[in-house]
């Protein structure tokens, strides 16, 4: 057979030059809409697919670590307490908001919005680790799965007879991971929530505005580091099944949670390490760049709305000009080529002391405008800006819609519910992540799990669920 | 956190769960003994009361109340007269009323209310799919009215 190399290029199929190639290139806006194709998930494979994974979880941080491997495809077993269910379960914004049920035997009791978006696709089954027939179910699970998340205090499943040291023994290819507050050391006692976790890293010491402008340190008003921190777990999940391909070997992996708040501070202890200077927050604004950082304006969008998120705070807006050519026309459409006179380079613009006087100058400008107006304003001017967004915006923006970030989710077992998980966590052409489901209720999968995959009889299942084993 | 009314007359702590009575004005009745107290609390500070109202009747009663010099003796959610039901009531987010959703904003149904007909199989096992139209039969007809009326949508 003759190289096509040697073919010369008028005799080959296909594009007859480089030029007829690209020119056949169908537009990278089509590539991508062909390629991923959103919306049709559920037709192509899933890469995690004959993975089994044990999901001894609570609240956010370690059932979304989990729930990340359920969405790419690997089989999750969710277990909860009895009854009680996962605490998450119990809670939602003030109280309100639940979608029902729970369990049967709590006919009032919904589960709230809390625990959405944490455990997706997950299958739900209860145990009682005291009870020494869990341990029994718990081997024969270790036997057949290929990992575990718990997130109890350290030892605790150690105690149970259930933690690595004993499950690398009857599965030695089990990756076992715990997930909790601050692991073992000095504070191995301690518990942890996600806003332990920003306060101890050092994460809310930074964030918010200084005292000198009314601020104070502020916790993210969502559990941040606990998504973050399970998405970290999770990265080390995929790390470990990767090594037990090469080696056959299962691993242990500890997670804690204010470990994972203070990968996020960027800077801060290098800072600190040689200077010895402890950081202090700047709010909206930005210690590196200037212009960068978000400004009020004096109108809002929706002056007649009777929601005050809506009616009073959607006044705020992101504006980015730190090139110098950029500030000089930043500085012409505010009419304070002074400024510009004033800092030209960018390392006099981003001291404190100017970044106070350029943003106050921005504020001032932007005092009889919506910010709707600013970002149209800036936009046409070449400069980039954009509106602080609501949730309802957000729901309502053709960006997050066409690329399928937010849908709506017919959940088989709550209803029509809106939801962003799964489909916030980028895209993948081959093998997309998808969601089945949201959650389940307490127990759910028992048969499914219990008769099913481990094969108990009935009437043992039935014994086990009154005496509150399961 | 919450603020309470301790009862003298009959050792009763009445818990003020700060969701409701965080700015709240009005009267509550004691789960022990029913005397009813006025209170007026601002950002969950109790700027006026408690203040007993002898024979005015109350317009809310307490989630919960114990009595810890008498062995902790509790008196839980949900007991006529004494305390008031545990619902978890979502509520009206302006109004302020308690308002089960049976749709979402886009009409379409979404189990926001309770008691759910029950539906498990043994061992609290649930069938996987919530059939609307079976389990939940009114809801579906206020579905059907909605979709004639054209306030069922996409998006």
């Amino acid at each position: 057979m003759e190289r096509i190399e040697r073919i010369p290029m008028e005799e080959q199929s296909g594009p007859r030059s480089r030029e007829e190639l690209e020119a056949n290139k169908m537009p990278y806006e089509e590539f991508c809409r062909k390629l991923f194709d959103v919306g049709n998930e559920f037709s192509k494979p899933q890469a995690l697919k004959g993975i089994r994974w044990l999901s001894c979880t609570m609240y956010i941080f370690t059932p979304h670590m989990v729930s990340n491997l359920a969405e790419l495809g690997a089989e999750v077993i969710k277990i909860e307490f009895p009854r009680l269910a996962d605490p998450m379960k119990h809670t939602s914004p003030f109280n309100e908001a639940y979608v029902y049920p729970l369990h049967d035997d709590r006919p009032l009791s919904g589960q709230g919005l809390g625990v959405i978006n944490a455990n997706v696709n997950k299958y739900f089954i209860t145990l009682d680790y005291h009870r020494p027939e869990a341990i029994e179910v718990m081997y024969r699970l270790v036997k057949m799965s290929d990992g575990l998340t718990e997130c109890y205090r350290p030892g605790t499943f150690d105690k149970w007879k259930i933690s690595y040291r004993y499950l690398m023994e009857i599965n030695p290819r089990f990756i076992y991971v715990w997930g909790g507050g601050f692991g073992y050391g000095p504070k191995v006692f301690g518990g942890s929530y996600d806003i332990l976790g920003q306060a101890h890293a050092g994460l809310a010491s930074i964030t918010g505005f200084h005292e000198d402008f009314g601020g104070f340190p502020v916790k993210h008003t969502n559990w941040v580091i606990d998504w973050y921190s399970g998405t970290l777990g999770t990265a080390g999940i995929l790390a470990a099944l990767y090594w037990r391909e090469k080696t056959g070997l299962g691993t242990m992996i500890e997670f804690s949670q204010v470990m994972c708040a203070a990968r996020c501070i960027g800077y801060t202890w290098p800072l600190y390490g040689k200077w010895g200077i402890v950081r202090q927050r700047w709010g909206n604004w930005d210690t590196l760049l200037c212009v960068h950082g978000i400004i009020c304006c004096g109108k809002s969008d929706y002056p007649d709305s009777k929601n005050p998120q809506l009616r009073d705070e959607a006044r705020y807006v992101m504006i980015s000009a730190f090139k110098d050519e950029d500030f000089k026309e930043l500085c012409k459409i505010i009419n304070r080529m002074d400024l510009y006179e004033k800092y030209q380079k960018h390392k006099d613009r981003v001291e404190a002391t100017a970044q106070i006087e350029i943003y106050n100058a921005l504020e001032e400008w932007a005092r009889d405008k919506s910010r709707s107006e600013v970002t149209k304003i800036l936009t046409e001017a070449g400069l980039l800006a954009m509106p602080v967004l609501n949730d309802k915006e957000i729901y309502e923006s053709p960006h997050f819609r066409a690329r399928g970030t937010i849908r709506w989710q017919a959940d088989p077992s709550y209803g029509d519910i809106l939801v962003h998980s799964t489909y916030s966590a980028g895209l993948l052409s081959k093998t997309p992540r998808r969601k089945y489901w949201d959650a389940r209720p307490v127990g759910a999968d028992n048969l499914r799990i219990y008769r099913e995959l481990l094969g108990y009889p009935m009437s043992t299942i039935k014994e086990w669920y009154a005496k509150g084993i399961i | 956190m919450c603020d309470i009314i301790w009862c003298k007359k009959c050792d009763t702590v009445n818990y003020l769960d700060p969701f409701n009575f965080w700015n709240w004005e009005g009267k509550i009745g004691c789960a022990g003994c029913g005397t009813v107290y006025y209170i007026h609390m601002i950002n969950g500070y109790m700027y006026r009361g408690p203040e007993e109202r002898p024979g005015e009747t109350p317009d809310i009663l307490p989630l919960y109340a114990d009595q810890p010099n008498n062995g902790y003796e509790k008196f839980l959610p949900g007991i006529p007269g004494k305390t008031r039901p545990y619902n978890c009531l979502p509520r009206e987010i302006y109004l302020g009323r308690a308002d089960y959703r049976k749709f979402s904003i886009r009409g379409r149904p979404v189990r926001g209310w309770a008691p759910q007909p029950k539906s498990t199989g043994p061992a609290g096992s649930h069938p996987f799919i919530w059939q609307v139209e079976k389990h939940s039969p009114e809801v579906w007809q206020e579905f059907i009215e909605k979709k004639k009326k054209g306030e069922v949508k996409d998006w």
